[in-house]
């Protein structure tokens, strides 16, 4: 039998437990409450850390530069074997420098600030904020094309919400060919692989397997142009009055850790730019 | 563990480990597999504290969690409270200074973490299956083992007597 010392530690335990629980359940149910949270230990406790991290970040890149620079030193077979992850890294980096100077518009350089969280993806941390001149709704691509959109600005450090978030979407349409409609992720339980979806697409057209789909401009947050994904198939989910197929996204918001934030698109500043890394 | 001296070295080993979290992680490279140094300090502190305290150390470290990746904020917030209150009861109740037995709590506590945050997150373009069997499996098991090396080399701090 419980002493009621112990029963009121017991009580006091239980009821902390539920007041954490009813507090993230308030924040699931009320995101803007959260958001301002957040923000504040992003401004304040975070940053030293958040620091940390960026300069973490950086000197990884430093490292896979000096690695490139000892695989083109010593033999080629020894670099395949042993540096290729370094590699796969630099053919990257030298793929965004590619992409900077084709693209016309003006652009920020940012480090992705990758965490251990399950939910990693959907949202991006990067290292460059409003002091860099980044701004909300400022898109965020990779060499390969779309990652998403600058959700939220902080001095230092910015969020992008990628298509991965189960809120993203974008207007879009098939190249070639006048077929339009809206990207959205593919939300799927049991795949294994990242998808989007091209919903709202007329019954009258049909679109090939391959097909490039990239952003349309309509909206006035993405610049036309910018590759989004290539269609694999029509998706199971057809509604009846339109069509809806699957893409495989053009680029991966898991895959690299340098991303460039495009400033105020204009609509011949980015088309084009993207032309040598869409995907086959 | 309760004296002032061993509070201040388990503190001490906790700072390390968050400093580890931001330093030393993103170095690793695959981040979605790489072992989540935060969550294993919150472990560690977990299970020498009371459940009310080890769910307030959780609702915290999923707070700052959810601050850096607001994809759905308040979601991990509560994955890692209620991941928290659970290894401080699990202490309790059944957790013996035996290392194995530390790894499989640590190996559980990010699965259920991860599936917890996910389920409450909503669907994902990824799929949840291949999130909670291929994803949180690697990363738990790496963390696991990372809090291996850890309870090891700082068995003396932490004041345990680890059997193997």
């Amino acid at each position: 039998m419980r002493s009621a010392s112990d029963r009121s530690v017991f009580r006091r335990d239980n009821a902390l437990f539920a007041l954490c629980v009813v507090l993230s359940l308030v924040m699931l149910a009320r995101p803007d409450w959260g958001g301002k949270v957040t923000g504040l230990i992003r401004g304040s406790v975070l940053r030293p850390f958040l620091s940390i991290q960026e300069w973490a970040e950086s000197s990884r890149s430093a490292r896979v530069a000096l690695g490139q620079l000892r695989a083109e030193r010593d033999s080629a077979v020894h670099a395949a074997q042993f540096l290729h992850s370094l590699r796969a890294e630099n053919e990257r980096l030298r793929a965004l420098i590619g992409l900077g100077h084709r693209l016309k518009t003006e652009f920020i350089p940012a480090d992705v600030l990758h965490q251990a969280l399950p939910t990693d993806g959907r949202t991006l941390l990067l290292s460059a904020g409003a002091k860099d001149g980044v701004r909300e709704f400022d898109v965020v691509v990779a060499p390969e094309g779309l990652l998403g959109v600058v959700q939220t600005v902080e001095s230092g450090q910015s969020i992008a919400m990628t298509w991965a978030h189960p809120e993203f979407r974008a207007s879009a349409f098939a190249q070639p060919g006048e077929v339009f409609g809206v990207v959205a992720p593919a939300l799927q339980i049991a795949g294994t692989e990242h998808l989007l979806q091209l919903r709202g697409v007329a019954i009258r057209d049909s679109l090939p397997v391959g097909t490039l789909i990239l952003t349309s401009g309509l909206g006035g947050v993405f610049p036309p142009g910018i590759p989004v994904g290539t269609v694999i198939g029509p998706a199971s989910d057809e509604t009846g009055w339109e069509l809806v197929y699957l893409l495989r996204p053009a680029a991966f918001p898991g895959a690299g850790s340098q991303v460039l934030i495009l400033r105020g698109g204009t609509p011949s500043g980015v088309s084009g730019a993207f032309r040598q890394e869409r995907t086959p | 563990m309760s004296g002032p001296r061993d509070r201040g070295r388990l503190w001490a080993v906790i700072a390390f480990l968050v400093v580890l979290h931001f330093a030393l992680r993103p170095r690793l490279g695959a981040s979605q597999i790489a072992p989540d140094f935060l969550f294993l300090a919150l472990m560690l502190y977990a299970i020498r504290s009371r459940p009310g305290s080890a769910a307030l150390a959780g609702f915290i470290v999923g707070l700052v969690g959810d601050a850096m990746v607001p994809a759905r904020i308040g979601a991990g917030a509560l994955a890692h409270t209620v991941v928290g209150f659970l290894a401080a009861w699990g202490r309790a109740v059944f957790f013996p200074d035996n290392l194995f037995v530390n790894g499989v709590a640590i190996a559980v506590g990010v699965w259920a973490r991860n599936a917890i945050q996910l389920l409450a997150s909503g669907g994902g373009t990824g799929g949840l299956m291949e999130q909670l069997f291929v994803y949180a499996p690697l990363q738990a098991l790496l963390t696991a083992l990372t809090g291996a090396v850890v309870l090891v080399v700082f068995q003396r701090w932490l004041d345990i007597r680890l059997e193997t």
